[in-house]
């Protein structure tokens, strides 16, 4: 099958490239660029496993052709932390136990970083609602709710931390 | 070993590497040179195979499955899985050919090269047709996998109350988020299998097994394990033929499951009816039970769906003192994927027959299902006739009925339903453990592999408290048969008890080579020497972990049932990680709610699948469950470390205590799950 060159800047690096016109985003990331950190689990975009950012926004990358992220921007879970310190939102995973098994975390974590740059103090409900394509079969999702929520804390203080720096 | 790149440090279980996206699952391997995996399934229910032309089919690879895992048993000729169909396919998703190419893409396109012809037969689908139609396996004389009978017969007492109902428990799909795989690469005639697993040993025997290799020619390491919910304790025809393949082909083989064939092919539980009658006093006692258990267990016998039938049947007088018993068990063959393990493994199954003809009974003497419950129980220790081992249940209950504020709750609403168990754990025959102390760090392996539950947590804690060493020198490994030359495996809540047995075991023997060695023990000499040493921990004792839930419920117009308050209080022994215990019971209790409201996987009349994904399936979404109230109760167990089972209480008590709130809120009795909207407003 012939190959299409695509462009795209991932976790902030451009990256050119050739694939199969057919390739799904979720196999480009994982098998070309090797960011198995993003995850396929269900084939039918209702798990959320797979979920990345596309010009900021959530997406499922199991249900996109890699062609159709030509020219775009991409962040992976890979690409949350910076310089080795963790975003707030994974800390708060982590001290909150918002995972057991581990698998639907990096979707889990994509969703809540979108979700929480377009509502930065979501209610309980809120969180729910936002997290309907996200399946998790472990935690029964309190624990994820509740780091959502301690995640948001999280990054209140430190904007409120940066903006002391500031003045 | 071969060249997979993993360093020492990617082999340990270490949970803070998921929220930075560097996990180790099974499809994150690359090896180069891999082939990937496809497998041609039977489109049909039921057919003979006239012929097939081109992929690797059972010509090549005749072997029949191998009886491991969870409930594993010797009962199975003559119903064991061929690992490609042979002659006939029994069900929809059966492998009957595999393709192999370099990229998962071209491997797919290759299904296209295969040419089956079928001669389409008339398909068993429910458990009536298999009771009243012939065998659907040439050389059985029914469709009756299994029989087994537990108590004694006796005849009917003129009682005053006689109830009697049958009761049922659809299918469900375990659907773990991450779906079966495995890499098998044959190296210096080595066979290296990573696996994602809830046991390598079962894996490991099964290969050997099937393609009779010798057991030192085969290692079986764990991946991390995405979730599984007793989906992967056992042997599956792919790892038969990857790891085939990978010998066959001279490269590694990487076979990753879709959801669709989770569906269609990884083992489903639950699938479970039971008529039961009670004989009871006016005063509510009850004096007898009698029962018939039927277990749909597919196509071919797995060891759970042979074992089911009697388990269930010794479990059906729950934690009650009843004096008469007599259940009968039986697993029947239908043309559907085989059943296997779901959380809670037969147990659910029971506790839903009983509690609901203890809420029946309740109903029928206009009495309070509490009381009713607590009238029934001993303050003593008792054996019921079905040979079940019951600890004194009466006080823990008792406590229960406080702690659920369950008199507080019925003054609140209607739709409040309370159950209580006992959860017998898979203690039996034991688990392994191995350490090596080198470099001032302190190495563990388990025979059984978490996936998911955290065992690394409890795994330090035992090591701090047995060898006084900083939980920070303690790392526990993934499972590798390499690193533990037998085990058995994490299913039936056994894991904190017999792994945790393990521990305490292997680290006093080490205690023990330190003062032989030294004179006297300190962490420090240990930490500064060199020791090895694995166990083999038998355990056989019997042991009762005791639970009750309370649910209540509000039912919408369109009879859309909403779980308003899930309360658990379960005993655990003693919880050796606080925050895993609840994070275990907070999952279990979202899959109870699951399989009571959402959850089945559901065939058509000609033996097709019409679950078609895991919304389809029903796997319920955060704004479907609400806030979980767990309550823990920690009554030592005669275990040096003090654990009881926890992992399966909730699906256990959650599916009988939300029945019955909803049956209180819309006044109707109800005998199935899942409960289904109609059920309710028609």
């Amino acid at each position: 099958m012939s190959l299409v060159k695509i462009k795209t800047k991932i976790n902030g690096k451009e990256v050119e490239s050739e694939v199969e016109p057919r390739k799904l985003l979720v196999h480009f990331l994982r098998e070309d660029l090797g960011l198995t950190g993003t995850h396929v689990g269900c084939d039918t975009s209702n798990c959320g496993a797979c979920t990345v950012l596309l010009n900021g926004k959530a997406v499922k990358s199991c249900t996109m052709l890699a062609v159709q992220a030509n020219g775009k921007e991409i962040t992976t879970i890979e690409g949350l932390s910076k310089n080795g310190e963790l975003h707030p939102i994974q800390k708060a995973f982590l001290e909150k136990h918002g995972l057991q098994c581990g698998y639907c975390t990096s979707g889990m974590i994509m969703t809540s970083f979108w979700l929480l740059r377009k509502n930065k103090n979501p209610t309980e409900e809120e969180i729910r609602k936002n997290l309907s394509g996200n399946l998790c079969r472990c935690t029964g999702y309190q624990s994820i709710v509740e780091s959502i929520r301690y995640g948001a804390e999280l990054i209140k203080e430190k904007e409120e931390q940066q903006e002391m720096v500031v003045r | 070993m071969s060249s997979l790149r993993w360093e020492d440090d990617d082999l340990a279980y270490d949970s803070s590497v998921f929220v930075r996206g560097k996990g180790h699952y099974v499809d994150d391997i690359i090896i180069p040179e891999m082939l990937h995996m496809t497998i041609l399934r039977s489109p049909y229910a039921r057919a003979k195979i006239l012929s097939i032309k081109g992929g690797l089919s059972s010509r090549d690879l005749g072997a029949k499955m191998a009886s491991v895992g969870e409930g594993a048993g010797p009962n199975q000729r003559g119903s064991i899985e061929p690992v490609f169909a042979t002659g006939y396919v029994n069900y929809v998703g059966e492998p009957v050919a595999a393709v192999f190419a370099d990229d998962r893409y071209r491997s797919n396109d290759l299904l296209d090269s295969i040419e089956v012809d079928y001669d389409p037969l008339k398909p068993v689908v429910t458990i009536d047709d298999a009771l009243n139609a012939g065998p659907i396996h040439n050389g059985m004389t029914s469709n009756v996998l299994v029989e087994s009978s537990k108590g004694t017969d006796f005849p009917d007492p003129k009682s005053p109350i006689v109830l009697e109902d049958t009761m049922e428990n659809d299918r469900v799909s375990t659907n773990p988020i991450e779906p079966r795989g495995i890499v098998a690469s044959y190296v210096n005639d080595i066979l290296n299998v990573w696996v994602s697993t809830q046991s390598v040993h079962s894996i490991k025997d099964g290969l050997v097994e099937s393609l009779k290799l010798s057991p030192d020619r085969v290692r079986v390491m764990q991946t991390d394990t995405g979730g599984a919910f007793g989906s992967k304790g056992g042997l599956y025809p792919e790892y038969v033929i990857a790891s085939y393949a990978s010998m066959k082909y001279g490269k590694p083989v990487k076979w990753i499951e879709t959801r669709r064939e989770h569906l269609s092919s990884t083992n489903p539980g639950r699938g479970v009816r039971g008529r039961v009658k009670i004989f009871a006093e006016q005063n509510g006692r009850i004096t007898g039970v009698k029962g018939d258990v039927l277990v749909d267990a597919g196509a071919y016998g797995t060891g759970i769906a042979s074992f089911s039938a009697g388990f269930i049947a010794m479990m059906m007088t729950g934690p009650y003192s009843i004096e008469k018993g007599y259940v009968t068990g039986r697993s029947v063959m239908t043309n559907k994927v085989p059943q296997g393990p779901y959380r809670g493994a037969g147990r659910p199954e029971a506790s839903f027959f009983i509690e609901r003809m203890l809420d029946l009974l309740a109903d029928k003497l206009k009495m309070d299902p509490a009381e009713v419950r607590l009238l029934n129980m001993s303050d003593k220790p008792f054996t019921s006739p079905l040979g079940m081992k019951i600890e004194a249940a009466r006080p823990f209950f008792e406590g229960a009925v406080r702690e659920l504020r369950y008199r507080e709750e019925t003054k609140l609403t209607r739709g409040v339903g309370l159950s209580f168990f006992v959860l017998v754990p898979a203690v039996y025959p034991g688990e392994s453990a191995r350490i090596i102390v080198k470099d001032h760090r302190i190495k563990v392996w388990l025979g059984g592999n978490s996936h998911g539950q955290g065992h690394e947590s409890f795994v330090r804690k035992l090591v701090n408290e047995e060898l006084e060493v900083p939980e920070s020198v303690v790392t526990l490994f993934r499972g590798d048969t390499g690193m533990t030359r037998e085990g058995v495996g994490s299913w039936g809540s056994r894991s904190a008890i017999v792994g945790g047995a393990a521990i305490v075991a292997v680290c006093r023997k080490i205690r023990k080579d330190v003062e032989k060695k030294f004179g006297s023990y300190s962490p420090e000499t240990l930490l500064s020497g060199y020791f090895d040493e694995f166990i083999n921990e038998e355990q056989k004792m019997s042991l009762n972990s005791f639970g009750a839930n309370l649910v209540t419920v509000e039912i919408g117009k369109l009879g859309n049932v909403r779980v308003k308050k899930c309360i658990a209080y379960y005993d655990v022994g003693r919880a050796l990680n606080r925050e895993m215990v609840i994070g275990q019971i907070q999952g279990g209790m979202a899959q109870g709610i699951g399989q009571t409201l959402h959850e089945g996987l559901y065939y058509d009349h000609d033996g097709q699948l019409i679950t078609s994904s895991i919304s389809d399936a029903g796997v319920p979404l955060a704004e479907d469950l609400p806030n979980f109230e767990v309550k823990i109760a920690e009554h030592r167990s005669a275990l040096p470390h003090g654990a009881k089972g926890v992992g399966e209480s909730p699906t256990i008590g959650v599916p009988p205590a939300l029945i019955r709130a909803i049956e209180r809120a819309s006044g109707k009795r109800l005998s199935k799950t899942p409960v289904k909207p109609d059920d309710l407003i028609k």
